[in-house]
């Protein structure tokens, strides 16, 4: 798992202002719709792995949703 | 959208939820230092509001959220082939049924013998904004996330 100290300390920022969370919102820059789409690791909630290919390979579609408690 | 996602089960629609990185971090749920803490934060996610999809967390440092455009509630709509057919910079179930129910009649068109090639479009959805349910879960996150947010909204 990816452990890059600097990554991990901007990506989880530690308070809400813009300088901090304004660099995330880069959703102009996501994969465009229709090519292949990038696989990930993902863990179940008992910490078992799993992929996001893994996911929606069961699923004729497979809605995503990416949020948080917070 | 856990309604949502009951309707269309069995029709071969599944709906996850990937915890990502607490967008607005405060006394109760601060920022993410560990993957035990992530786990903790998706666990409350499922138990006090009540997500019944199954939560998948990502990385701590947001692989998967990063390399999809890190919004805080976004959505995405997968073929099983691995195609991205589907994608909000916000999550709106009303968006998400339009599409789903328009990518099911692709494939019932498809069966009845038309033949279809695939297009991009682009339009612009309307979700609500319920300003008190937000503030609501602001206080729950705890005051800093509240003051933050207004220092930086008004």
């Amino acid at each position: 798992m990816m452990t890059d100290p600097e990554l991990l300390s901007r990506y989880n920022y530690d308070e809400f202002v813009p300088a901090k969370f304004e660099p995330w919102m880069r959703f102009a820059f996501s994969p465009p719709l229709g090519g292949p789409a990038q696989d990930f690791p993902l863990w179940h909630l008992d910490g078992r792995e799993t992929s996001l290919a893994a996911i929606w390979s069961h699923h004729t579609y497979t809605v995503v949703e990416f949020g948080s408690f917070t | 959208m856990n309604a949502l996602a009951e309707r269309y089960a069995d029709r071969r629609v599944g709906s996850i939820f990937i915890y990502t990185h607490e967008a607005h971090p405060g006394e109760h749920y601060p920022h993410l230092t560990s993957m035990e803490q992530k786990f903790k934060h998706a666990r409350d996610l499922r138990d006090i509001l009540g997500v019944t999809r199954p939560i998948l967390v990502d990385a701590l440092d947001g692989a998967c959220h990063r390399a999809y455009g890190s919004m805080p509630n976004m959505s995405w709509i997968f073929t099983q082939s691995s195609v991205p057919v589907y994608k909000a910079d916000w999550t709106d179930v009303h968006s998400l049924e339009n599409a789903i129910e328009y990518f099911l009649g692709v494939i019932e068109r498809r069966r009845s013998g038309e033949r279809l090639a695939p297009f991009r479009v682009e339009r612009l959805d309307h979700r609500i904004q319920d300003q008190a349910a937000f503030y609501k879960g602001l206080e729950r996150n705890g005051p800093k996330a509240v003051r933050e947010f207004r220092a930086a909204f008004g």
